[in-house]
């Protein structure tokens, strides 16, 4: 039930209308009307790439639309660059990102006055500041002392004043992006209870989140994006999720699987009720020889946590971890490296490259030894096993030695991908893979996780982009909460079952 | 799969030898420097004054190859010049001991060693920054060199080997040569090692480097450990020099190690740098400080003069990277 929702412009804090935005080779908002009225809460949904960020960015005067034009509080945004940002907060638009941006060395009244702090003839007045600061918290039923220091608060409580930040001025459109994914679920509770002060206060909140048992408690109408476009908005009391997902994925039709029935060999990784608090709670699974696992789960599911955990990147408060039926669990990374697991983050730039060094060494950092001839590295060897490496996945250098900083994003993840074949890994843990690549390198990455599982090697195959999960994977274990949920087997994985799982 | 892709080209020649343009940079600086104190400055082209010329920048560079390592992996040493006054101290003592000469001078190496790995260890293992670590040893071992020695120089018996060390052979200084073969070590240990590519990698990404299976923390101890030889090493030469352990020598020579690789075009933030630029930071040090004493300067003002000159050198290079960068990784 798609309802025109009534847009009285007298009533509406913020609107966006006929808004187009083309980026190279992108339509990121074809057309896009959004209206929000003062006091609503408003999810706002859709997949990477659906054009929710442009839309925030656009209200928040961060992006300029080709065409149409933005409203807030009545009068139209202007102008370009830090002009617009600025007219934007004036007027009383305030987002809050997933990254906090908090200064954790200061205490939480310096925090929210942060680069405006009460002052006289240029000394700060602490008083002053402590006073506005303990009032702000109070709006929002906040029960924080202001002078505590933000090193001393935990990450809810750290995404309250983020939140107290926000009032801070006359706000009137507040934008809040995944504010619970790096939230336990107790403390969404909290949360929950200052975006209904904001809201009672009269200020619209545009809520990103896919959660969608939250969106029900705090939301009371939901927007759903869909390839630049609104694709509709809709009462959440009498809407069910499925059809919330139908908007979300459209007729997408079923595109090129690289996977027909479900292989799969012997076990060779075997994880047995691993727990890493709070994020994971106790998981198993087994990966078989020749096999792309899946791992579909939402922002903060514990995906990440969970690759770290099997790697032995961070400590395992319970559970085993089994590798040809030998206990690994208290081994170290770099010992099971050894053995044979590889694995690729999911910050390519922050953990996963070396951007100053050439793509040949780059490659060959997970085992200089096979390269080298009594412990001195031969630039030949070196040539021939990067160029190889090179050649068989398609990476696109000038030259072997071209800083890896200087390519193109694809062509990065291959190498990071890329070194593992090179080293001879067996389990390869791939954590979004596909994240800011483009198109084209994309499927080429798909077509080579499915080339590698044919050789005989396991993969596990992490995505927040659900419908990639059924084009490359035999199995797709659902996670969520920590725990895993439901388990998907090729044929007939279907993207909206998939992503129902999730929500 | 079937990529088809056109094999990509090999490194350009052997690196060993690739000069860049900061190093090109430097080399002309050099040439100025040496060529402008040559015309306008007595003495300064002699063969004796020459000779100086390489024992002071021994001084400064054995230590300064390993302290290239230690910046490129992204930390520092600041505790070179009290490392090399106590390794110092420690020789003379067992020297006047009475102790085997070869013993007393590995005894000192692994002094420097022990020191070099607790600092390292406290990094690696215990996260204390690598400023820290060696500020603490800079003030424990200058004090402790006063302390055990009363500030008074400990002398020992003439001793043959010492002799060598510290006179010439093939009439260079011996300290010049154990420098050029140290350097030619260091530089093939930095470019053809899988222990130096690592080094560069955890200056690079420390992140990707421990992802990669590089034992990170590893590789932060022996930089150190590395580092804490080499200062005893200079530590035993300047012995055989002044003939005497001296709690107060090597006085700053910590600053004038960074300086020389930080003028060399080994970035602070790590990931970058050679030891041929360290080697030529070093000899542009080298031959400030001598034409400015063979001109008579007040040595007040050299000091001034120094500073300058090293951040012109350190601004000159930020430049040319900055040009650099943003012709490889587009503006």
């Amino acid at each position: 039930m798609q309802t025109a929702r009534k847009q009285d412009p007298q009533t509406l804090v913020a609107a966006v209308h006929g808004a187009t935005k083309q980026y190279p080779g992108v339509l990121a908002l074809d057309d896009v009307d959004f209206g929000i009225r003062r006091g609503e809460v408003r999810a706002l949904l859709g997949k990477n790439g659906a054009g929710k960020s442009t839309l925030i960015r656009l209200l928040t005067g961060a992006t300029v639309p080709d065409s149409g034009d933005v409203t807030i509080d009545g009068s139209s945004l202007t102008g370009s660059g830090t002009q617009r940002t600025v007219e934007a907060a004036r007027l009383g638009v305030r987002a809050v990102y997933q990254e906090l941006s908090l200064i954790v060395g200061m205490s939480i009244a310096e925090n929210l006055f942060l680069g405006r702090w009460p002052s006289s003839m240029g000394v700060l007045s602490h008083g002053e500041m402590e006073h506005q600061a303990r009032e702000t918290l109070a709006r929002l039923e906040l029960k924080l002392d202001p002078r505590r220091r933000v090193a001393t608060l935990s990450p809810a409580e750290r995404q309250l004043v983020e939140i107290a930040r926000v009032m801070i001025g006359e706000p009137k459109l507040v934008i809040l992006d995944e504010p619970t994914s790096s939230l336990a679920a107790a403390e969404v509770e909290l949360l929950f209870k200052a975006v209904r002060s904001l809201a009672a206060a009269g200020i619209a909140v545009i809520y990103v989140s896919h959660r969608m048992s939250e969106i029900r408690q705090i939301a009371e109408a939901a927007t759903v994006m869909r390839d630049g476009k609104v694709a509709g908005t809709v009462e959440l009391a009498g809407a069910d999720t499925t059809e919330i997902i139908r908007l979300m994925l459209g007729h997408s039709e079923q595109e090129d699987r690289l996977v027909g029935e479900a292989r799969g060999g012997d076990t060779v990784l075997s994880v047995r009720h691993l727990a890493v608090p709070p994020k994971l709670a106790g998981v198993s699974f087994d990966l078989r020889r020749g096999e792309v696992l899946g791992f579909a789960g939402l922002l903060g599911s514990g995906r990440t946590e969970l690759l770290r955990a099997i790697g032995g990147l961070d400590a395992v408060r319970a559970g085993t971890v089994l590798l040809d039926e030998k206990d690994i669990t208290r081994g170290s990374y770099g010992e099971r490296v050894k053995s044979g697991i590889g694995m690729t983050p999911e910050s390519r730039k922050e953990d996963g490259i070396m951007p100053l060094l050439g793509v040949d060494e780059n490659t060959v950092a997970t085992d200089f030894s096979k390269v080298a001839v009594n412990g001195v590295i031969s630039a030949s060897r070196m040539a021939e096993a990067a160029g190889d490496i090179i050649r068989r996945i398609g990476i696109k250098t000038a030259r072997i030695d071209t800083p890896v900083g200087t390519l193109s994003g694809g062509n990065q993840q291959k190498v990071v991908i890329g070194r593992w074949i090179y080293a001879g890994s067996r389990i390869l843990l791939l954590d979004e893979p596909t994240r800011g690549v483009d198109v084209e390198a994309k499927s080429q990455i798909y077509a080579l996780i499915r080339q590698l599982a044919a050789e005989g090697k396991s993969i596990v195959f992490v995505s927040s982009e659900i419908e990639e999960l059924p084009k490359v994977c035999d199995r797709v274990l659902v996670l969520k909460d920590g725990c895993f949920v439901q388990e998907f087997v090729a044929p007939g994985i279907e993207t909206d079952t998939l992503m129902a799982a999730c929500l | 799969m079937s990529v088809t892709t056109t094999t990509p080209d090999r490194r350009h020649g052997f690196r060993l030898l690739a000069l860049d343009m900061n190093e090109i940079g430097l080399i002309v600086i050099l040439l100025l420097l040496y060529f402008g104190f040559g015309a306008t400055t007595n003495g300064f082209l002699s063969a004796n004054n020459h000779l100086s010329l390489l024992r002071d920048a021994a001084s400064i560079a054995i230590a300064a190859w390993a302290v290239t390592l230690i910046i490129i992996a992204g930390e520092i040493d600041v505790s070179v010049g009290p490392m090399v006054a106590f390794t110092s101290v420690c020789l003379a003592f067992m020297l006047k001991a009475d102790v085997n000469v070869a013993l007393a001078i590995l005894a000192a190496l692994a002094i420097g060693a022990a020191l070099g790995t607790f600092a390292g260890s406290l990094r690696a293992y215990f996260g204390v920054p690598s400023f820290v670590a060696t500020l603490g040893l800079w003030s424990a071992l200058r004090g402790m060199s006063f302390f055990t020695t009363n500030a008074l120089p400990v002398t020992f018996p003439d001793n043959a080997f010492l002799d060598i060390l510290a006179d010439n052979m093939f009439g260079i200084p011996t300290s010049a040569i154990v420098m050029l073969v140290l350097f030619a070590i260091f530089s093939f240990v930095s470019q053809k090692t899988a222990y130096g590519r690592s080094i560069y990698a955890v200056g690079g990404n420390a992140n990707a480097a421990e992802l990669c299976g590089i034992n990170v923390a590893r590789i932060r101890v022996l930089i150190f450990t590395t580092s804490g030889v080499m200062a005893a090493l200079a530590g035993v030469l300047l012995t055989a020099r002044l003939g005497s352990g001296n709690a107060g020598t090597a006085s700053g020579l910590e600053f004038d190690v960074i300086a020389a690789v930080v003028i060399g075009g080994t970035a602070l933030s790590g990931g970058r740098g050679s030891m041929l630029g360290t080697l030529l930071g070093v000899f542009v040090i080298t031959l400030i400080g001598n034409g400015l004493v063979l001109r008579g300067i007040n040595p007040f003002f050299q000091e001034v003069v120094r500073g300058v000159i090293i951040v012109a050198a350190v601004l000159a290079n930020i430049l040319v990277m900055r040009y650099r960068e943003r012709r490889i990784f587009g503006a």
